[in-house]
């Protein structure tokens, strides 16, 4: 029994992606690779000082995501899978104030890896994208840095729900370890756009459009080593401890109420 | 109105059919009541009203469920909404928005109500369910039974032409539901609706019901004129019992006609001896006992004494400071003044392993307590919580509930398997003192009288009980002492038959069957 | 149903009347805020940027209720204070002695080799300083008026107020909202069941008691929540056709073109030029034009929806005007229009070597429309004056700010 395999969503997940949505989905991770890692992509001769670009992208990437979410929308969610999205986005956005203040305690993004998971890549965007939408409706706090935010945890959810099949213990294994590559992953990038917001332009740990992405690559490293490490370590480790015990829960409630509310895929 | 033809209904995986060769006639206009006990299709024959069965479930249905001409195998639940609403069990779980004007539109929203109709039917509805006056508050701050009238509301917008509700009364207090009731009643005979109404208290709504519709238990329904069905049935309010008692071949239905029939035929009972209550040193005392909540005080001074071997009713109005009292006797929140356990222990100052062998508290959301994936794993953890043998805490189950099965998943259990669970849990302990806060929310006329039997045991045992309940029927029955709390204050004390009898909300339906004789359960009813 | 007899008198148009608790639909604060946040990303004149982060002030302490989102300002105040903190520790620290009045004088640190390049401490220059205080004044102030939306805009009503073909997310969102309170309630319910059972379980395994109940719960409320929607006709008007394939490319299309004005606007050396922006433009109207397109599969309507009118048109054309007045004193050609030449100092003041920067009357006039929101709403919680179109409904209102004054009842009358 122990080698049983547990698939990763009930028939394709609970947001169907129709070959629209793929498109789609694709254009946003070029868009969010643009806006993530614009300090490799400018010219030395750009003159407009350097915390202009995220902005440039915080007004774009709404417009992104607004085609994308409607695109999920649009292949057919049922009243289940919308009720399920807005009850487990809640439980994110509900978990996500209890870290606020604490060095990196982030508590968002394990239900978002778990529901990712069982319910499919399209459903983890959505979820990803929203718990952090949601929650910072709740908290008012909307700004530059969300849209960036929702993109990076949206794809958290993505990628969770295109994991490979694992037996059962190999699965919390697997979890666990894309846990802490995610949250890593998520804080570089949300660093790496944001750096010349936290440091400002002409000191030494600043983004300098003169020197070549290499170098810059190299200073941002040195600027997030002293400076980030340590969010990124706890949001890492928090995740990873928070899988490890709530994971198998997590599963079993969540993989119960797919047997039990009958998801059918949406007609039409 | 509505038609059941030959209807069959199996869940997926199910052994065997829930709903078997059902034929079901609800006439327009009806007020159609469904009893039955407890895990016996109830709800699911309610959401084959409205196609929920099999379209949501999941399922497979034969035969044909038609309502005002629709039927359910052509139509799915959202083209059933201008023709049946539906309210299901908690109204708090189906609210979409979160004030109480937002969530009557939603529904006419959704069927692209132009605005302008929708604003003048959302009036409509408020003044018919008597809440314009909440239409700005947030759904979370209404009470109980507001939060079920806007419930109804948002179902009514829509304009429907049948309304089904399950269990709409369960969790509210007397008066609340009698508010509801009465909400219900107008629709009946002044719009001109349809109703089917599940119910387990059926003391209050079966004068109103025109048609009752028995869920035997075996997947088929009888239906007909409640006077019979209820002589029938295998659930037995306490006019029913009386007119087994007194070999009556139909049940009566109110009060009124029980009164009538009885001074009809010169019925005459003999005198009630009042129960004695066991009186001893109290097992628990508390002076001048102090809740509050930042500005609210939810008890205010409460004290008093509780002696071993009694059984208490604590009664009185949502939100009169009852969960908090018992509470605050645990423990488990924080009060001020004096509070002493079994002589000489203040089980605020004890950890919680320790304050749990003294006092225990089952809570009104009973599986809040459970977070393990099997009965056998909670059984175990409640061992080792209460540093008893290993099997204790399975064994205590097997003498409440015999057909828990140690590896099934707590969540799966029906409501009153899983109060037997957490009850077990709590008595492995062997506290001398046992708060129940509402244990008989969702459970049947005969789980009731089994949850009875045990509170009576324990008693017998010595341990002292407090039952908390809106449950009047239940309290007269099994309770020797009651007390009545309003406004965070105990405002009356006394035996139950003293304080129920005297109180015209509090009162048990055989007391005012044979005012003034105080009479509390069919038990007493001796012929003379 | 009959009660019709019984109902309060109607409007000839109900849906134009205003709700009492909006002073504003939300969209026209987020407009305004925005447009003011990208002119003020767009100078680093202190002088400017004090009279807006005023203005802001103003109007966040004139016009915000005491709604949950509009206490979250002091948050802001605080990120702020942190920006500039950490810009100076920043600028002190391994500043690289950038300018030339020299302040002060830290001991150097010279970090080990894999860190080349860095060293810690150094000279501390005035010009230094000060550019970091108006590059972090200009950072304070976007994060003001982001605030001030945020505090300002009701964001249960912006959400009413999506696109349709965002309609079905947005009701996921909204669900969220509802929810998100009532698990922090049933935490509250959990934590004392805890100490029921004799809070045995310790350290992780705790966590686990702790969010189980909690977890089992949600989820369960989502099937009875989906249950009631379903009930209650939700998605009964969708057409079960796909979305048009027309406005499927035009939405795939519009999105990558605004992707790419992203692209240019970044890329280009200089003067971004017209192509950049106008990838950008096109972009975002035929996101619009491609959303609003979808409305025919969706046919749900609004219950009261909120109205757009003269005040909302004012407001959110003060916050562009704000936008269009910073980017012509940075335009060349519209200095040309005057028969000047572009004055750099004026957008953004000279700091080496250092001078006292100057005043820009334009930048007076802008500063004052960022305030001009004071004069076309209302105090939340205040009768409005009588002369208010269409308003009779906001007159029960009077307690907002003492939600235990709260008289909802007597907003019955709708005039």
């Amino acid at each position: 029994m122990s080698r049983m395999l547990v698939a990763p969503a009930p028939r394709g997940g609970l947001v169907r992606l129709t070959w629209m949505s793929r498109v789609t989905l694709v254009l946003t991770a070029v868009a969010g690779l643009a806006a993530f890692a614009w300090p490799l992509i400018i010219p030395p001769t750009w003159d407009l000082p350097a915390t202009q670009a995220p902005l440039v992208f915080a007004v774009v990437l709404p417009f992104v995501l607004a085609v994308v979410l409607s695109e999920l929308g649009s292949s057919g969610m049922d009243a289940k899978s919308l009720a399920m999205l807005g009850v487990m986005t809640a439980v994110g956005a509900a978990l996500r104030p209890l870290g606020a203040g604490t060095a990196g305690l982030e508590l968002v993004f394990f239900p978002m890896i778990v529901a990712g998971r069982v319910f499919g890549p399209g459903f983890g965007f959505a979820m990803g994208n929203l718990s952090l939408f949601a929650s910072a409706i709740l908290t008012g706090g909307v700004g530059p840095w969300l849209p960036y935010q929702m993109v990076a945890s949206g794809f958290v959810g993505f990628f969770a729900g295109l994991l490979p099949p694992a037996g059962r213990r190999w699965e919390l294994v697997l979890l666990g370890a894309y846990g802490a590559l995610a949250s890593f992953a998520y804080g570089w990038l949300m660093d790496f756009a944001f750096w010349p917001f936290g440091v400002g332009s002409h000191t030494q740990f600043s983004f300098d459009p003169a020197a070549g992405a290499l170098e810059n690559i190299h200073t941002f490293v040195l600027y997030n080593i002293a400076t980030s490490m340590g969010w990124n370590l706890g949001r890492a480790v928090t995740t990873v401890l928070m899988i490890a015990v709530m994971g198998g829960p997590l599963l079993s409630i969540l993989r119960r109420s797919v047997r039990k509310a009958h998801f059918v895929p949406a007609t039409g | 109105m509505i038609v059941f033809d030959r209807v069959s209904f199996t869940y997926d995986g199910a052994a065997r059919p829930t709903l078997r060769d059902v034929d079901l006639r609800i006439g327009e206009g009806d007020l159609a009541l469904v009893v039955g006990r407890t895990g016996t299709g109830k709800s699911t024959l309610l959401g084959a009203m409205n196609g929920l069965v099999p379209h949501f479930t999941g399922g497979t249905l034969s035969g044909a469920v038609t309502v005002d001409g629709r039927t359910t195998s052509q139509h799915r639940p959202k083209d059933m909404a201008e023709v049946v609403g539906y309210v299901g069990q908690n109204p708090l779980h189906g609210f979409v928005t979160d004030t109480v004007e937002e969530e009557i539109a939603y529904g006419m929203e959704q069927l692209g109500v132009d605005p302008v109709a929708m604003r003048k039917r959302v009036e409509e509805t408020l003044d018919l369910m008597g809440i314009a006056e909440l239409r700005r508050r947030p759904l979370l701050d209404l009470s109980g039974g507001q939060q079920q009238r806007v419930a109804i509301a948002s179902v009514l917008a829509a304009q429907p032409r049948v309304l089904v509700l399950d269990e709409p009364t369960s969790a509210l207090d007397p008066t609340a539901a009698q508010d509801v009731l009465a909400a219900l009643t107008t629709l009946v005979h002044e719009v001109g609706l349809t109703i089917v109404l599940a119910e387990h208290r059926l003391e209050r709504v079966m004068q109103a019901a025109d048609v009752a519709v028995w869920v035997t238990g075996d997947g088929t329904v009888e239906s007909g004129p409640p006077r019979s069905i209820l002589g029938r049935a295998d659930v037995v309010p306490p006019l029913a019992a009386l007119a087994h008692t007194l070999g009556w071949d139909e049940v009566p239905l109110s009060v009124r006609e029980a009164r009538r029939r009885i001074a009809r035929e010169r019925i005459t009972v003999a005198e009630v001896a009042d129960a004695p209550v066991p009186d001893g040193p109290p097992l628990l005392s508390a002076r001048d006992l102090t809740v509050s909540y930042g500005d609210l005080r939810a008890v205010k001074g409460v004290s008093l004494d509780l002696a071993g071997g009694t059984i208490t009713a604590l009664m009185g109005r949502n939100g009169s400071g009852k969960s908090s009292l018992v509470n605050a006797l645990q423990g488990a929140v924080k009060s001020t003044g004096e509070l002493v356990v079994a002589g000489d222990v203040d089980p605020r100052s004890l950890s919680a392993a320790a304050a749990r062998r003294r006092v225990t508290l089952v809570p009104q959301s009973a599986g809040d307590l459970l977070y393990l994936r099997t009965v056998a794993a909670e059984c175990a953890q409640a061992d080792r919580e209460s540093l008893a043998p290993a099997g204790t805490c399975a064994t205590v189950l097997a003498r409440l509930d015999g057909g828990v099965r140690p590896d099934a998943d707590p969540r799966d259990l029906s409501e009153g398997q899983r109060l037997s669970l957490v009850l077990a849990i709590q008595l492995t302990a062997a506290p001398p003192v046992v708060l129940l806060d509402e244990p008989t929310r969702g459970l049947d006329y005969r789980m009731k009288a089994n949850l009875s039997r045990i509170v009576d045991g324990l008693a017998a045992d010595g341990a002292c009980v407090v039952v908390v309940t809106h449950d009047v029927e239940f309290a007269a029955a099994a309770t020797h002492r009651a007390l009545l709390m309003a406004e965070g204050e105990i405002v009356a004390d006394g035996t139950t038959r003293e304080v129920c009898g005297s109180s015209p909300a509090f009162a048990p339906q055989l007391a005012k069957v044979f005012a003034p004789q105080p009479i509390m359960s069919v038990r007493e009813v001796v012929v003379t | 149903m009959v009660a019709a007899d019984r109902t309060v008198p109607l409007t000839p148009r109900p849906t134009l009347a205003r709700p009492a608790d909006q002073i504003l639909h939300p969209w026209a604060w987020w407009a305004w805020a925005l447009g003011v946040a990208i002119a003020v990303n767009l100078t680093t004149n202190p002088l400017f940027l004090v009279l807006v982060g005023l203005a802001l002030l103003a109007v966040i302490l004139l016009r915000r209720s005491d709604a949950p989102w509009a206490r979250s300002i002091s948050a802001y105040f605080w990120l702020a204070g942190v920006v500039i903190g950490v810009r100076m520790f920043f600028r002190i620290l391994v500043g690289g002695g950038f300018g030339e009045t020299v302040l002060f004088t830290l001991p150097e640190i010279p970090l080990p080799d894999w860190a080349q390049g860095i060293r810690l401490g150094g000279d501390v220059t005035l010009e230094g300083i000060l550019y970091t205080l108006y590059d972090s004044l200009r950072l304070v102030v976007m994060l003001v008026a982001v605030a001030a939306a945020n505090a300002l805009a009701n964001p249960r009503r912006a959400l009413r107020a999506v696109p349709a073909a965002l309609h079905d997310i947005s009701v996921s969102v909204v669900i969220a909202l509802s929810v998100a309170p009532q698990l922090v309630e049933s935490a509250f319910r959990v934590r004392t069941a805890r100490r029921l059972r004799g809070g045995r379980a310790r350290g992780l395994d705790a966590v686990k008691a702790y969010l189980v109940p909690i977890l089992a719960d949600a989820v369960d409320r989502s099937v009875s929540l989906a249950a009631s929607m379903e009930a209650r006709g939700f998605g009964r008007t969708r057409t079960t056709s796909r979305r048009r394939t027309w406005t499927n490319a035009l939405l795939l299309v519009s999105s990558m073109v605004a992707t790419l004005g992203g692209f240019l606007l970044l890329s280009s050396s200089g003067d971004p030029g017209p192509v950049a922006f106008g990838c950008l433009g096109a972009g975002a109207l035929g996101v619009v034009a491609g959303l609003r397109a979808s409305r025919d599969k969706i046919a749900v309507t609004r219950y009261r929806p909120d109205p757009w009118g003269i005040q909302e048109w004012t407001v959110t054309v003060s916050g562009l005007l704000v936008l269009a007045i910073v980017l012509a004193l940075g335009n060349e050609s519209v200095w040309a229009l005057f028969g000047a030449t572009l004055d750099p100092d004026v957008l953004n003041p000279s700091f080496m070597p250092a001078t006292w920067p100057s005043l820009h009357p334009a930048l007076v006039v802008a500063a004052a429309l960022t305030a001009l929101p004071i004069l076309v709403t209302r105090a939340p919680g205040r009768t409005p004056p009588a002369t208010r179109r269409g308003d009779a409904a906001a007159t029960g209102r009077t307690g907002i700010a003492d939600p235990g004054a709260r008289r909802p009842d007597e907003e019955l009358v709708t005039s």
